[in-house]
């Protein structure tokens, strides 16, 4: 673990909500083009964890690095350009466009197109345009909604919205991709194919933080693993260490 | 595939390019040019409702803003109206992102009251400062629209150049729509936080739409003042702001074509309903609750229902 390999730096981060400490000085190292889990029983802060690292919280204590810069305080639609991308739990699809225009939209981040140019067409503006029709296209063929393109988000299964949100950020050109919970309400066999597509996106060189209960996927797919129990880290390691580690092992089946 | 989308557009234009020929009657010729007037500021608040899911309740204050600006600049400094209408819309833009920046800034209706408490605001200064606005009694004998030695100085030219101008922003505003910041528009309403996430400033987007709908009100107050040649304080009170977020519900939030609908038909409505003297606000009032209660996506939803209801007649035939 050489420091020139860490894409994203968590260091003694902590969120408290009145007097629940959803997260107690978390610190947690992500290697770049690693796909990283982050587990633990409900309520143990893992989705904090990722509107922290988005954004959309703000953390009472510690820092966020990404790339060696800071980004803790700042907003999550600055932390998206600066290309930590995420998606959500309950799908957050634009349910009124269409599927194309969801992933069309997660490219506004890489695109400059202004008010004045868009009303008055500029070439300029149509050639980005096509652009990202076309970039859109290529990451539906990616996650497999090419046919669903023309259709309103709000009419695709739950399923395929889950992967329209993938689609929709990877559309961002994000170096760190955080997925949260992706597997929730897919049954086995598209639980697989989200496995296929992560190695898939991890070839291409971008790194996932997954937050997932699905213990199958995440031992299946993670190079590494972090366990969270009532705001606190207390495990880190392979999958093969994860599943021998005694307190893991506690926390999940119970300690008495 | 192109033509078929922009039939209702080429549909208008002919219908403008129609009336010349075969409306002569003043009054008819007043009510078309007050529905193009009061469209065009609805299109702009549309916008801002329609698609950043953000409500003015303070928008006839940019329509009087429009409207002061030329009558004031034209009556007593003469200068000339193009200049005069550039300096309102100018100003009216200004003004939006003095009070959108703080109110846009948190997240609830608070443009709503903001803007309430706005118009409140410029609604009283109208009529207090009587130097400056003339007061109660308003301005009277501003010039004619023209540039040069043209001037729209007939019904129908005044017609011509009104609906002109809608159409023109129309297309303009259908292509904001259909692209980089219209989309980051629509995706704002389907979901802020997701429209965050993609890198969506959404205060930021929420104060552009904002004064690009006050430009288009104080566009619309430019042209009503050189039509009606006189101007009074109430062009900018609270129920002429209510006047025109009724416009655009009833019309349809959120569909271009929307405002104007709605526009024509509260101009309409009240003309027909003279008829029935006394009771006609109690008609006009049921026929907007049962609008909204059987449309409540205006007429562009019955619009658009009544085409879903044809082409299915048309397949089982």
């Amino acid at each position: 673990m050489t420091i020139e390999n860490t894409i994203v730096h968590i260091r003694d981060i902590s969120k408290n909500f009145g007097g629940l400490a959803a997260l107690q000085q978390v610190n947690i190292t992500v290697q770049r083009g690693s796909i990283t889990a982050v587990i633990g029983p409900n309520g143990a802060g893992k989705t904090t964890l990722i509107n922290v690292l988005s954004g959309f919280l703000l953390p009472d204590n510690g820092s966020i690095s990404l790339n060696n810069t800071v980004i803790t305080g700042k907003k999550g639609h600055v932390i998206t350009r600066l290309g930590m991308a995420r998606t959500f739990q309950t799908a957050q699809v634009f349910g009124t466009m269409s599927v194309l225009e969801n992933v069309m939209v997660g490219r506004y981040a890489r695109t400059r197109a202004g008010l004045a140019g868009a009303a008055l067409r500029l070439p300029g503006v149509l050639a980005e345009e096509r652009a990202t029709r076309a970039r859109a296209l290529e990451l539906l063929d990616l996650v497999g909604l090419t046919d669903q393109a023309p259709l309103p988000a709000a009419s695709i299964p739950i399923g395929s919205q889950r992967l329209l949100e993938i689609a929709r950020a990877l559309a961002s050109d994000p170096q760190v991709l955080l997925l949260d919970e992706p597997a929730a309400g897919l049954n086995t066999q598209e639980t697989r194919l989200l496995g296929e597509l992560l190695q898939t996106i991890k070839k291409q060189g971008i790194t996932i933080v997954l937050v997932e209960h699905d213990m199958e996927l995440v031992m299946d797919i993670s190079d590494d693993i972090a366990v969270l129990n009532f705001g606190q880290n207390i495990a880190r390691g392979t999958p093969a260490e994860i599943q021998t580690n005694p307190d893991v092992i506690a926390v999940y089946l119970g300690e008495d | 595939m192109h033509l078929r989308k922009n039939i209702p557009l080429i549909m208008l234009v002919l219908t403008i390019a129609a009336v010349p020929l075969t409306v002569s009657d003043p009054y008819y010729l007043t009510m078309l040019i007050f529905i193009g007037i009061y469209a065009i500021a609805t299109m702009g608040l549309n916008l801002l409702m329609g698609y950043a899911g953000q409500i003015s309740l303070g928008h006839a204050a940019f329509f009087a803003l429009g409207a002061y600006v030329p009558a004031i600049l034209t009556t007593r400094y003469e200068i000339p109206c193009i200049a005069a209408a550039a300096l309102a819309v100018l100003l009216a833009a200004a003004v939006a992102y003095v009070i959108g920046l703080p109110c846009l800034r948190l997240k609830g209706h608070y443009l709503a009251m903001g803007t309430l408490a706005f118009g409140e605001i410029i609604h009283i200064v109208l009529n207090a400062e009587v130097e400056l606005t003339g007061g109660p009694s308003g301005i009277a004998g501003i010039p004619m629209l023209g540039i040069g030695s043209l001037y729209a100085d007939t019904d129908i030219k005044y017609f011509l150049v009104v609906w002109i101008l809608f159409v023109l922003l129309f297309v303009l505003s259908r292509n904001i729509i259909n692209s980089r910041p219209g989309r980051a528009l629509q995706a704002l309403h389907g979901s802020e936080q997701a429209a965050s996430a993609m890198g969506i400033d959404v205060a930021g987007m929420k104060l552009m739409v904002f004064v690009l709908s006050a430009a288009y009100a104080a566009l619309a107050g430019v042209l009503y003042v050189h039509f009606v040649a006189f101007i009074s304080p109430g062009a900018g009170d609270i129920v002429f702001s209510i006047r025109m977020v009724t416009m655009v519900v009833v019309g349809g939030m959120g569909h271009l074509w929307g405002g104007l609908l709605g526009a024509a038909l509260l101009t309409v409505l009240p003309e027909m309903l003279s008829y029935f003297e006394d009771y006609d606000m109690l008609i006009y009032g049921g026929i907007l609750l049962v609008m909204v209660m059987f449309l409540p996506g205006g007429l562009t939803q019955g619009f658009e229902r009544l085409r879903a209801a044809l082409r299915k007649k048309r397949d089982s035939a």
